[in-house]
């Protein structure tokens, strides 16, 4: 029998009406009395999580669940006061790298951050799987002028992105100083609206780069908008890349343009008059584990006993200063994990006679440690 | 034995062949008596060094007489306890019956409670008794003291509490000292909580041990100012006799304070160590099962075996945990079996065959 022949009502899940109704993910509901309230990201079309797209883990669970949701947290009130410190400041005091425990809600927490920047006005740049730019799966090529590797497809893609997302305060800026490009002079006062938009119609891409680091830099000199560039797995930066050049060496992170764009802005050797920098690390892959010289900049314990002698790349260990490191706690409060119960109790991922005690017992089995409790905890018991 | 020969040699020679009269070996006519008997220990001669002479008073010895009449005997020690063993009965006899205790009728002697002697083994009477304790020695010894454990049986019973003691402190010699040891034997170890109320307990599982350490967590207790005042309400109200209009009754929703439950293993949190959901539900399933799920800390050390095994391991170390802190449990544990070892381990591999079980292919030719 095909789909659509199943016409009866209990076949219609899609069209039925969720069960899960919270409170709005707005910047007024993050407050220290409001820990522990579910509040759900309201997505409109031209939301940074639509265009810019998610991590893989949290883009299964927004699947599952009926509605994209998350909990306030203590540590999320602490991140939406350091924004709100760096809107009038240079982004060279607030460069922040969120770390902790596999699991503990750094994705998350930097997720909140976009969302709360972008409600606010400010100008969001969110890059979910900085993994996609150096395991060697968009193109590149090598760029006389720079003498580094560009990601034309990349930098177009972004392009776009950026202009979906921030079109209404893209339009009110200008550029203030004319660009010269091969086929065209872009005069000083067209907006920047329209200079992506002379990017998105080049076919070849050739462009993409040089125009998305002149949007950049306008970005940095302007003081109209706060602009914040959050990185999720932000350590593969600092890893080494799968790109290879023509003598099959490994290229560098800091060769490649996009990388390279990142790892400035992160370092402070550009620097946005008003904004931030959030990068958030990632444990999952092991293909691109936590780089030694990161864990010396951000002062991060040890997986086992190093010595002076262990090889650090300066190179990378450049594009490591001045950055801070912002801890999620590893353990959620019983209030934020009474939340994270209900929503999935109310959106009837558990058919349990005792609510109680399977909170409980969850709770104590995963230590509180969130992915655990959501994972391994709610949705993998096989208890009553 | 000389003097036995000696008298042969006295009888008439008509009677004695001619060669038992006079034997090539035998000595003198006279009997043998050694110096030392002919030493006249009253008067001795004049010492050796002694040059002056004269008169010398003969010295007074008295020989004190020995002080109990076993003191001739092979084993006096044995003979005086076996003595002093068979008076006390008397003596215990002699009271019961006046306290008409004895003879004791069929049903009473039935009922008494029990009284389990461990008498002191052959060895160590040996010691006691300073002579070999042969195994019908031992019988006879052993003999009279049950005689007089069940006499402190009726005593006790009967609540003669001095007749008893006294028993108790002449039996109280013959015990051996691993009497609670061997009375405690085949019974579970009953586990005690330390100055700082911690459980110490051992779980097991094939070849997996988890050593767990339980404190209860602490509680914290908070007075509401509240409920002070409105009793000091109260009480002015009754000094004045004032009669107070009747309230409606305000139900209080009272805050529970809600407390969880730290589980480390090897100095790692429960989602670290196991990371199959399966393993760390059954390291929690005692908690579930007595309703105490926020209500103790739990640090363990766990060896051996693989992931499943341990945590098997660290249920039943956690079940005692738990049985130490509230005995209650004791029962319901039992019936759930969550404080039983699993009895199976893994078969050995049996000669002629795969593994323990499989065989090998049959083969028709």
């Amino acid at each position: 029998m095909a789909v659509t022949n199943l016409t009866e009502p209990i076949f219609q899940s899609e069209t039925r009406n969720s069960t899960l109704i919270l409170s709005k993910f707005t910047p007024e509901n993050i407050t220290k009395k409001n820990i522990g309230l579910a509040a759900e990201f309201s997505l409109p079309e031209n939301d940074p999580v639509r265009i810019f797209g998610l991590p893989k883990k949290m883009l299964l669970e927004f699947r599952i669940l009926s509605k994209p949701c998350s909990v306030v947290r203590g540590v999320t009130v602490e991140t939406k006061e350091l924004l709100d410190n760096a809107k009038e400041r240079s982004s060279l005091d607030m460069r922040v790298v969120l770390t902790g425990r596999s699991g503990c809600g750094k994705s998350y927490l930097l997720l909140q951050a976009v969302e709360y920047c972008k409600q606010n006005g400010w100008i969001v740049l969110y890059i979910p799987r900085a993994t996609n730019l150096v395991n060697s799966t968009t193109p590149y090529v090598y760029d006389l002028r720079t003498q580094i590797y560009s990601q034309p497809t990349f930098a177009y893609q972004t392009l776009q992105r950026m202009l979906t997302v921030n079109r209404p305060t893209l339009d009110a800026l200008e550029l203030q100083t004319a660009l010269v490009l091969e086929k065209q002079t872009v005069p000083a006062g067209t907006t920047l609206s329209a200079l992506i938009n002379i990017a998105l119609k080049d076919k070849s891409k050739a462009s993409c780069m040089v125009i998305l680091e002149t949007l950049l830099k306008e970005l940095s000199e302007q003081t109209k908008y706060p602009v914040l560039v959050a990185v999720d797995e932000f350590q593969a930066l600092y890893n080494k890349t799968m790109y290879r050049d023509p003598h099959f060496n490994t290229i560098a992170p800091y060769h490649l343009s996009m990388p390279r764009l990142l790892m400035e802005y992160a370092s402070g050797r550009r620097s946005f008059a008003k904004g931030a920098f959030l990068g958030a690390v990632n444990d999952s892959d092991p293909m691109y584990p936590m780089p030694l010289e990161l864990r010396d900049a951000l002062q991060i314990e040890y997986m086992r006993p190093m010595s002076p002698y262990d090889k650090r790349s300066a190179g990378i260990a450049e594009y490591t200063k001045g950055l801070r490191a912002l801890s999620v706690p590893e353990k959620l409060t019983l209030a934020e994990a009474t939340s994270l119960f209900e929503i999935w109790m109310k959106d009837r991922a558990l058919a349990t006679v005792n609510p109680d005690t399977t909170f409980l017992s969850k709770y104590v089995e995963s230590g509180g440690n969130p992915r655990d409790f959501v994972w391994k905890g709610i949705l993998s018991t096989i208890e009553a | 034995m000389n003097v036995l020969r000696t008298s042969v040699h006295l009888l008439p020679a008509t009677r004695l062949p001619r060669h038992a009269i006079q034997r090539a070996y035998a000595t003198t006519a006279r009997p043998f008596v050694p110096p030392a008997q002919l030493r006249d220990l009253d008067n001795p001669g004049p010492r050796r060094g002694d040059r002056q002479g004269g008169d010398r008073e003969p010295r007074q010895r008295v020989k004190p007489p020995p002080e109990s009449p076993s003191f001739y005997t092979s084993r006096p020690v044995y003979y005086d306890q076996i003595i002093q063993l068979e008076k006390a009965i008397g003596q215990v006899r002699g009271s019961l019956k006046t306290l008409q205790l004895l003879p004791l009728p069929a049903f009473a002697r039935a009922s008494l409670p029990p009284l389990h002697p461990v008498w002191k083994t052959q060895d160590e009477m040996t010691l006691d008794f300073e002579t070999k304790m042969t195994t019908t020695r031992y019988r006879k010894v052993t003999k009279l003291l049950s005689q007089l454990n069940e006499y402190n049986r009726i005593a006790r019973t009967a609540g003669c509490t001095e007749l008893a003691d006294g028993i108790d402190s002449i039996v109280s010699m013959f015990e051996s000292g691993k009497k609670d040891a061997f009375l405690a034997r085949g019974k579970r170890k009953v586990v005690i909580l330390d100055e700082f109320g911690r459980s110490y307990t051992v779980g097991r599982r094939k070849t997996s041990s988890a050593r767990v350490w339980m404190i209860p967590v602490r509680q914290e207790k908070k007075e509401s100012p509240k409920a002070v005042a409105v009793e000091e309400e109260l009480n002015m109200e009754e000094l004045f006799g004032v009669e107070r209009a009747a309230e409606p009754e305000t139900v209080k929703m009272e805050q529970v304070k809600v407390t969880t439950s730290t589980i480390l293993v090897n100095n790692l949190p429960l989602n670290e160590y196991f990371s199959v959901p399966a393993d760390r539900e059954r390291a929690t399933r005692p908690f579930k099962v007595a309703g105490v799920l926020g209500a103790y800390n739990v640090f363990a050390i766990v060896r051996g075996g693989g992931t499943t095994g341990q945590s098997d391991a660290l249920l039943q170390g956690i079940a005692k945990g738990l049985v130490a802190h509230e005995p209650e449990l004791t029962t319901m544990f039992r019936r759930a079996k969550l404080t039983r070892r699993d009895p199976r381990m893994v078969e050995r591999k049996k000669t002629g065959l795969a593994k323990a079980r499989k065989r090998y292919t049959w083969v028709k030719r």
